[in-house]
Formats: C-alpha cells, structure tokens, sequence
C-alpha cells in the first residue's frame, strides 16, 4: 500500500463521482483536442492548396464562391469567362504564370478539370510510374484519391456526367481515357480528375443541351459558347512581381466583365468568420476543464468532512501532515491524469469519425491519427488544473485535531 | 516499560485529571476504571501521545513523550504505541487487510503483509481480509481494531472501552484475544472501561474521578 493505491482504493470508493469528474475532464480535453487538429488540418489544406496562386479571375459574383470553387473546388463556380479575355490577361507583363480550369463534368462526385500541365506543375505533382499527361482531347488523368476510390487504372475508360455533383446527365458518348495517375500530393488535385481544356469544350459543343440547365453546375452560360467565343470557368494566376497586387485586380474588375479575387484576403476573412467560432468553441472547452477542475475541488472538499476521520486515525498512527497532503494531491492528480488521457484519445477518435464522414463529401481530406505538439500542453495544463483543484482541500490536512476528531464527540 | 510521574492530563489547558504515579513492567497490564465523563479517555490520550501533558512525566521504554514535539511525537506514537479507539474508525475505502497495514504505511515502516495476515489468522478473520469493514460485525471489527493496534509490535497497546459495545460472549472472546496477543509481543495493555466483566483478567486498576 503506498499514497498512489490509497488514492485509487478512495477513487474507488466513490466510483460515480469519480466516473463523473473524469468524463467532465475528458469531455474538455476531447474539445480541445478536435479544435487543435481540425484547425491545423484546415489551415494546412488551405495553405497547400493556395502556395502561390496570388491571384483568382473568373465570372462576377462573390469572390469568396470564386477562390472556394476554383481554388479547393469546393462550391459551385460564378459562371464562366471568354476564353480570348482571359488569354489576353495571360500575357500581361505581370502574370508570371496563369493556369485557365475549366469546369462543368463529374465522375461519381469526383471533379473533371479541363487544364493545362501547368495546373500538376504547379503542386509540384508526380506522375505514378507508366502514366503520361494527355496529349490529345478525352484523355484523362486521375488524382491519388480518385484512383485508389475508382480503381481506375491507365487504359480504362469512363465516361463524366453533366454537373459538378453526383446525379448529373451521363455523356456515355463521350468516353475518357486514362492515360495516367498522380501520386499523393496533399492538396486538393488528389481529389481531381485533370483533362485538357479542350476534352470540356469538345464534350459541351458537341452535345445538344435539351434539359434543364438550372442544377448550378457553373456552365450555365455553355450555350454561349457554341461556335463562337470558347470560355473557361477561371483562371489562377501568379505575380510576377509584388507589385501587381497594387493594380492588376482593379484593372480587371474595372475594365473587364471579368472579377478578380484574392486567395490570402479571402481566405483571411474565411479565417475570421471561423476563428470566431473557433474562439468561442475553445473558452466553452476551457470552461468545461476549470469546472472539472471545480469538480475534483468539491469532492475532495466535501471528502475531507467524510474523510477527517480516516485522515485524524492515519495522523495518530504517525503519518506526517506532509503525507496526507500528498495523499490529497495524488488522488486529484490520478482524476485529472485520467480524465486527460481518455479527453486526448476520444478527440482523435472523434476527429477520425469526422474524417470517414468528410471522405464521402469528397472535400476535405482530415485524420484523426495525426499528432500536433500543441497537444503536449494538455498533459501539464490538466496536472496544474488538478493541483490548484486539491491545493484548499490538501492544506486542511494540516489542521486536523487528532484528539478533537477520533476522541471528543 | 511505563513510568507515569505526577502527570496532569487535561485539554486545552485545563487539567481534567491527575495521576500521581503507575509504573508498569514489560507486560503487565493495567485497568483505568471510573464513571463516564470522569476523565478516563483524557487520561488514556496523554498516555497515547494524543494529548501533551499538562505537566509530570510518562517515561514510555525509556523515552519521555513530554520531551517529544509535533512529527517526532507522531512518529514515536506510530512506532511504540497500539491505539484501539472506542469508535472503532475502520477505513471504509480499504478492505480489512489493508485496515491492518494502515499503521504500517501511516508510521512509514516496511509494510509487512504476511505478519497482517498471521494476526487477523490469529484473530480468526483470515477469511474476512479482502472484505470491506462495513461486511463486518461489531465484534469482527473489534478483533480487525486489535490486529491495526498490534501490527507495529508496539510496546502499549491502549484501548478505550474496547468491550463495551460487545455481548457477553464477544466480551469474552476479545478481552482473551488481546490478553493473548498481548502476552505473545509482550505489549502492556492499558484499559479503559467501566465494563465490570472485563475486571477479572486484570491484576492492576487504577480508578479516576470517582474518589473525588
């Protein structure tokens, strides 16, 4: 029998109350957990996906839409752009590079991009040994994800449907190709099936819409064109210089029908939208763990009434003040040490259930098997919660009248 | 070995009893009689090393208890002195066994499980060691109250009215119990007790408060 073991066997005692303080613990620590990993995650989805695009062109609309479906293809686009602006924008001076997306099919949810190479290029990405990229119309190249979910492999066909959503009109006329798989680049691209633009405009003029255009699959303005002027649905640029971010998206949203967005300012508010939910999901999870901590601080407050006797006949057989004190601290440690522990796995357990319902939406790639060091705070924070928590009920220990408490009544 | 010269026992600084001498040899036991209130428990605490002494002397085995202060006192009591208490204090959280050990652990000396087991053997609760005290009887927890205040083979064992809540036959099953155990480690018993059944196993008696 030490302190550690009659801490236990005194936890065990009072099993509910007990049960109850370390799940009120746990519960705190789960929140925290969930709130450190999903924001790292997000944050680095958002920087992976945004390294180096300076600059979003595509229909008017709201420029959050814009960045959110061309950038993480996540909503539906503002509409589509000439073709024949959006190359004149290409060349000027302060473009370093400008990748054109066309967007406007689906492959079981997965989208269909007509490009350029310069859209892999630009996430650094790698082709699986025995693929290409496309050389001509209707050839295709999956992203890692869609290939490991499809199973499709280099030399299998498929064929798009209408729409960026699942459902869509399905264009068997029009079969695809795959000429190559890209490795895991951990940006949205693995989420992507990559074409050339033109295998988009070959599809879309060569088929007659006679159905109801109106599902919000960014294409709406594809009658247009037919024959005349081709479009793309956005174009994503990089500075040459700084300096452009002074002048070039007025001079677009000025002088052309075309809008131009910025990912960071974008992004910034996104991020101010969030952190304020964020914020306010964390104090909610502080003040979870300070009323754990109230918890602990309660039971042994109201123990040490129950327990004076126990403690007075262990101060009679000669135990030191400092014993007891220790005996007090070890049982609200033992608490917040547990409570901690359960706290960390249940909010990796609750991130991984959050990641296999994120995987059916085909959006946002999260894991819950994923270790930040921000963690590592949890364990110190929660053992200094526990100690301020037995810190009132410990220093009682020392008041004890031994005589007043076993023998007078 | 106890020596007990001109002692004041009291409380707060009020003497509530006094006893002028009693010298005990290595075990021989004695009996404190006196009426309720007449002063016995604050006596038998000052000889425990509960209560300071209001002045006098207890020489327990050659060391004098008023010399003694706070944590040295605590731990010499833990040590050389048997406490049974008239409420019986048993440690709810702990099974009966770990009751036992509790002075062992408090005092901070090696714990000696097959000793604690022998003893509640001796007692005949050897059945009962992985119980709560709560399972137990009266007269039980009384035996398991014995076994806690001989498990330091202390030189004293003290006991405040450790019959008086027992039936006849209990009575007689304890009192024997502890003359045993106390005859087998040689620990003198000092008895409180206005228990009348319990006079005959006694030799010595010093008698508190009523002579007033």
């Amino acid at each position: 029998m030490n302190s550690l073991r009659l801490s236990l066997a005194y936890l065990r005692h009072k099993a509910l109350s007990t049960a109850l303080t370390v799940t009120t613990f746990a519960a705190g620590v789960a929140m925290i957990v969930v709130l450190l990993l999903v924001n790292a995650q997000l944050q680095n989805e958002f920087t992976n996906n945004l390294q180096g695009i300076d600059l979003v062109v595509g229909a008017k609309g709201s420029p959050m839409q814009l960045i959110l479906s061309s950038v993480f293809h996540l909503d539906v686009p503002t509409g589509n752009i000439p073709l024949d602006q959006a190359e004149q924008l290409s060349k000027h001076p302060m473009v370093k590079e400008a990748i054109p997306l066309a967007l406007g099919d689906n492959f079981r949810g997965f989208r269909i991009v007509g490009t350029t190479t310069a859209y892999p290029e630009h996430y650094q990405a790698k082709l699986k040994t025995g693929g290409r990229y496309w050389k001509k119309e209707m050839e295709a190249v999956l992203g890692a994800e869609v290939a490991s979910r499809s199973g499709l492999k280099p030399g299998d066909t498929f064929s798009g449907s209408h729409g960026l959503t699942m459902g869509g009109e399905v264009h068997a006329q029009f079969p695809y190709t795959v000429v190559g798989v890209m490795q895991p680049t951990d940006s949205v691209l693995d989420r992507l099936i990559l074409t050339g633009k033109e295998s988009v405009w070959y599809i879309h003029e060569h088929h007659h819409h006679d159905h109801d255009d109106g599902d919000g699959d960014g294409d709406d303005d594809d009658e247009a064109g037919h024959g005349s002027g081709r479009e793309i649905t956005a174009l994503l640029i990089s500075y040459n210089s700084p300096l452009a971010a002074a002048g070039l998206p007025r001079l677009i949203n000025k002088t052309t029908s075309m809008q131009a967005a910025s990912p960071a300012f974008e992004m910034a508010r996104l991020n101010a939208f969030m952190g304020r939910g964020t914020e306010t999901v964390q104090y909610f999870a502080w003040f979870l763990i300070a009323l754990a901590g109230f918890g602990i601080f309660a039971g042994l407050y109201n123990a040490m009434t129950e327990r004076r006797y126990d403690l007075a006949l262990m101060r009679s057989f000669g135990a030191r003040p400092e014993k007891l004190f220790t005996l007090m601290m070890a049982e609200s440690l033992v608490v917040a040490l547990i409570g901690a522990a359960l706290g960390i796995v249940a909010g990796h357990l609750l991130v991984e259930g959050i990641s296999t319902w994120l995987a059916n939406t085909k959006h946002i790639h999260m894991t819950g098997m994923l270790f930040l060091s921000e963690e590592l705070w949890i364990l110190p924070v929660s053992l200094a919660v526990g100690a301020v928590a037995a810190l009132l009920p410990a220093i009682r220990v020392y008041r004890i009248d031994i005589f007043k408490t076993l023998v007078q009544r | 070995m106890l020596e007990v010269h001109q002692l004041k026992a009291g409380y707060q600084d009020k003497v509530i009893v006094e006893l002028p001498q009693l010298t005990l040899g290595s075990g021989e036991h004695c009996l404190i009689l006196g009426d309720s209130g007449s002063g016995k428990t604050t006596l038998l605490c000052t000889l425990a090393g509960l209560l300071s002494p209001l002045g006098g002397a207890i020489n327990l085995n050659g060391q004098d208890l008023a010399q003694l202060q706070g944590s040295a006192l605590d731990t010499f009591r833990g040590r050389n002195i048997g406490i049974i208490y008239q409420t019986l204090h048993m440690v709810s959280a702990l099974s009966v066994l770990e009751n036992v050990l509790l002075p062992q652990y408090a005092a901070g000396v090696p714990q000696d499980r097959e000793k604690a087991i022998g003893l509640l053997e001796q007692l005949g609760l050897a059945d009962k060691k992985d119980q709560k005290p709560s399972t137990l009887s009266q007269g039980q927890q009384q035996r398991v109250a014995i076994a806690r205040a001989a498990i330091n083979s202390p030189g004293i064992i003290i006991g405040d009215e450790p019959t008086s809540a027992l039936d006849d036959r209990a009575c007689e099953t304890v009192m024997g119990l502890l003359l045993q155990l106390a005859a087998s480690s040689k620990a003198s018993l000092v008895i409180a007790t206005h228990d009348q059944r319990i006079k005959a196993h006694f030799q010595k008696s010093i008698r508190v408060g009523g002579a007033q």
